[in-house]
C-alpha cells in the first residue's frame, strides 16, 4: 500500500475525529502536500457537512414533549435520588419480591457448593461484555488485517523491536523469543509493531503470524485500561478474561503494571496464540486451561 | 429534599433535551411516527425508573440510546410472535421538520428540498446502515460509543458507516444526477 492509498484508507476516520497522535499529525503532513489527496478529501468533507448540517432532522412534537415531562415529574422523588446502598437494601426489604428471592437465594446456597465442587476451580464464566480495551485491540488487529495499519517498524527480531518501542510508549516492552533460545521448530514468525493510539496515549501493537494467520498483542498501561469482562480464566495467578469479538478470539490479562491483549482467529479461545510468548514446556500449565472444556 | 429536587431537575432537563435525537432515532428505527413516540415515552419511563443506576456527569445522551435501542429490540422479540412487522414504504413517512430559521421563502423552499431528499435518502437505506448514519453523523457518536452501544468492535462500525455512505452517496447521486459530484 503506497502514501496515498494508506491516506485514503484513514480519509474517514480523519473526518469522524477518530484520528490522534501520530496517526494524525502523519494524516496532516501528507494531506498539506498532495492535491490529489486534498481533493478526495474536500469531496468528502464537502458530502458529510451535507449531511450534519440538517440535524436535527426530525423534532418531537409538542404532545410528545409535554407526555415525557410529565413522565419526568410523576416519578416519585426517591425513584429518581441516587440512593445509598444502605437505605437502597431497606427499601427491597419491603418488596415482597425481595422474599421470594430470599427464598430462592437460600435454595441456591444449598446448590452452589455442590456445582462448585464440580466445576473446576480456575474456570469462572461471568457474562460481561468486552472491556473497551479488548475491543479497541480486536479493531486493531482487524485494521492490521485489512492493510489500513501498516507496521512502523518490520523485523523479527525481538530485541529490535523492544528497541524501537524505547520512549515511544511509558513502559517497557519485552518480547520473550523461546524459539530463537530453545532451538525447536518454528511455529510463529515476528512480523513487527507499530503505535496505536489508545485513551489519549500510545499503545504498543506487534503482530505475529502462526500457520499464515495473523496473531496481534496489543500492550498498554494498567493505568489507562484494565482487564475486565468477558468470561474470566484464572491461571498461575493471573485472570484472563476471554471474549469473542466479531469471530476474533481476544484474551486479555493485566500483569505488574501492564494490561495486555492477544488477537487472533485460531481454533477454540485462541490460546494456541499464547506461543507467541509462552512456548517451552513448563508454560503448558498456563495455556491448556484456556482451552474449553 | 433539596439534594434529591437538585438531582431530579438537573436529570429531567439534562434528559428532556435529548428528545429531539431520541425521537430521530426512534423514527430511524421504526419508521413509523406513532410507534416512534412510543418508543420514546418508554424510553423516559425505563430512564427515570433506572435513574438511580446513572452515574452523574457520564454520558446520559448514549445511556437513553441505549436504553432506547433495548427497548426497540424488546418490542421487536414480541412483535415476533404476534402480528407480522411491516415496513411502512419510504413515501409514506410524515416525519416532522425543524423549523427553519431562514426567511426567504425561496432559501426555505431549497432547504426543505434537500432536506427532503437526503431525510428520504437516509430512509431508504436498510436498517442497520441508516442506523449508523444517525448515530453518526446526525447524533455525533464517536465509533467507540457506537460500538458499546451496538454491541461490535469500532472496526465494524466504521466499515459498516463505510458501506452506508457510499449507499447514501449512491441514493443521493441518483436523485440529484449532474448537481452531486461523482466520487473521486
Amino acid at each position: 500500500m503506497n502514501r496515498c492509498e494508506d491516506i485514503r484508507s484513514r480519509l474517514t476516520m480523519y473526518l469522524d475525529h477518530e484520528l490522534e497522535g501520530h496517526e494524525l499529525n502523519s494524516f496532516e503532513a501528507h494531506l498539506v502536500e498532495c492535491v490529489q489527496c486534498q481533493a478526495i478529501f474536500e469531496h468528502e468533507r464537502r458530502f458529510l457537512e451535507a449531511i450534519r448540517q440538517l440535524r436535527p432532522l426530525h423534532t418531537a412534537s409538542t404532545e410528545l414533549k409535554a407526555r415525557a415531562r410529565a413522565i419526568i415529574q410523576q416519578v416519585p422523588e426517591t425513584s429518581l435520588a441516587p440512593v445509598p446502598a444502605r437505605s437502597r437494601i431497606r427499601q427491597v426489604r419491603n418488596q415482597p419480591r425481595f422474599w421470594a428471592g430470599a427464598a430462592v437465594a437460600t435454595l441456591l446456597l444449598l446448590i452452589i457448593p455442590a456445582a462448585v465442587w464440580l466445576i473446576r476451580t480456575n474456570h469462572q464464566s461471568i457474562s460481561a461484555g468486552p472491556s473497551t480495551f479488548a475491543l479497541m485491540a480486536a479493531d486493531t488487529h482487524l485494521r492490521h488485517t485489512r492493510g489500513q495499519l501498516p507496521l512502523e517498524v518490520v523485523s523479527d527480531s525481538g530485541d529490535k523491536l523492544s528497541n524501537w518501542f524505547v520512549n515511544k510508549v511509558g513502559f517497557e516492552v519485552k518480547l520473550p523469543n523461546y524459539q530463537d533460545s530453545s532451538g525447536q521448530e518454528k511455529l510463529y514468525r515476528l512480523e513487527g509493531g507499530r503505535l496505536v493510539s489508545y485513551q489519549g496515549d500510545y499503545a504498543a501493537y506487534v503482530a505475529y503470524e502462526m500457520k499464515q494467520r495473523p496473531i496481534s498483542l496489543v500492550i498498554t498501561s494498567q493505568t489507562l485500561a484494565e482487564a475486565t469482562g468477558g468470561e474470566q480464566i484464572k491461571a498461575r495467578g493471573l485472570t484472563f478474561h476471554y471474549n469473542a469479538i466479531d469471530g476474533l478470539k481476544v484474551i486479555t490479562w493485566s500483569d505488574r503494571g501492564l494490561t495486555y491483549a492477544l488477537v487472533s482467529d485460531l481454533d477454540e479461545r485462541g490460546q494456541q496464540s499464547c506461543v507467541v510468548c509462552h512456548q517451552g514446556a513448563k508454560d503448558r500449565d498456563f495455556i491448556d486451561p484456556l482451552k474449553p472444556r | 429534599m433539596p439534594q434529591a429536587e437538585s438531582f431530579r431537575s438537573n436529570f429531567g432537563a439534562a434528559a428532556l433535551e435529548q428528545i429531539d435525537a431520541l425521537y430521530g432515532y426512534a423514527l430511524t428505527l421504526t419508521r413509523d411516527p406513532a410507534a416512534a413516540e412510543d418508543l420514546v415515552q418508554e424510553t423516559y419511563l425505563r430512564a427515570v425508573r433506572a435513574a438511580e443506576q446513572f452515574t452523574p456527569n457520564s454520558n446520559l445522551k448514549g445511556w437513553l440510546f441505549v436504553i432506547l435501542r433495548n427497548a426497540w429490540l424488546n418490542n421487536l422479540r414480541h412483535e415476533r410472535h404476534g402480528p407480522r412487522f411491516i415496513e411502512l414504504e419510504a413515501e409514506e413517512q410524515t416525519g416532522r421538520w425543524i423549523d427553519d430559521t431562514a426567511n426567504d421563502p425561496y432559501v426555505l423552499y431549497l432547504r426543505k428540498l434537500e432536506r427532503e431528499e437526503i431525510r428520504q435518502a437516509i430512509d431508504s437505506l436498510p436498517i442497520l446502515h441508516r442506523e449508523i448514519v444517525v448515530l453518526r453523523d446526525l447524533e455525533g457518536f464517536s465509533y467507540q460509543e457506537i460500538a458499546a452501544m451496538l454491541g461490535c468492535p469500532a472496526g465494524t462500525v466504521m466499515s459498516r458507516l463505510g458501506r452506508a455512505r457510499k449507499k447514501l452517496r449512491q441514493v443521493l447521486g441518483a436523485k440529484q444526477t449532474g448537481t452531486t459530484a461523482r466520487a473521486v
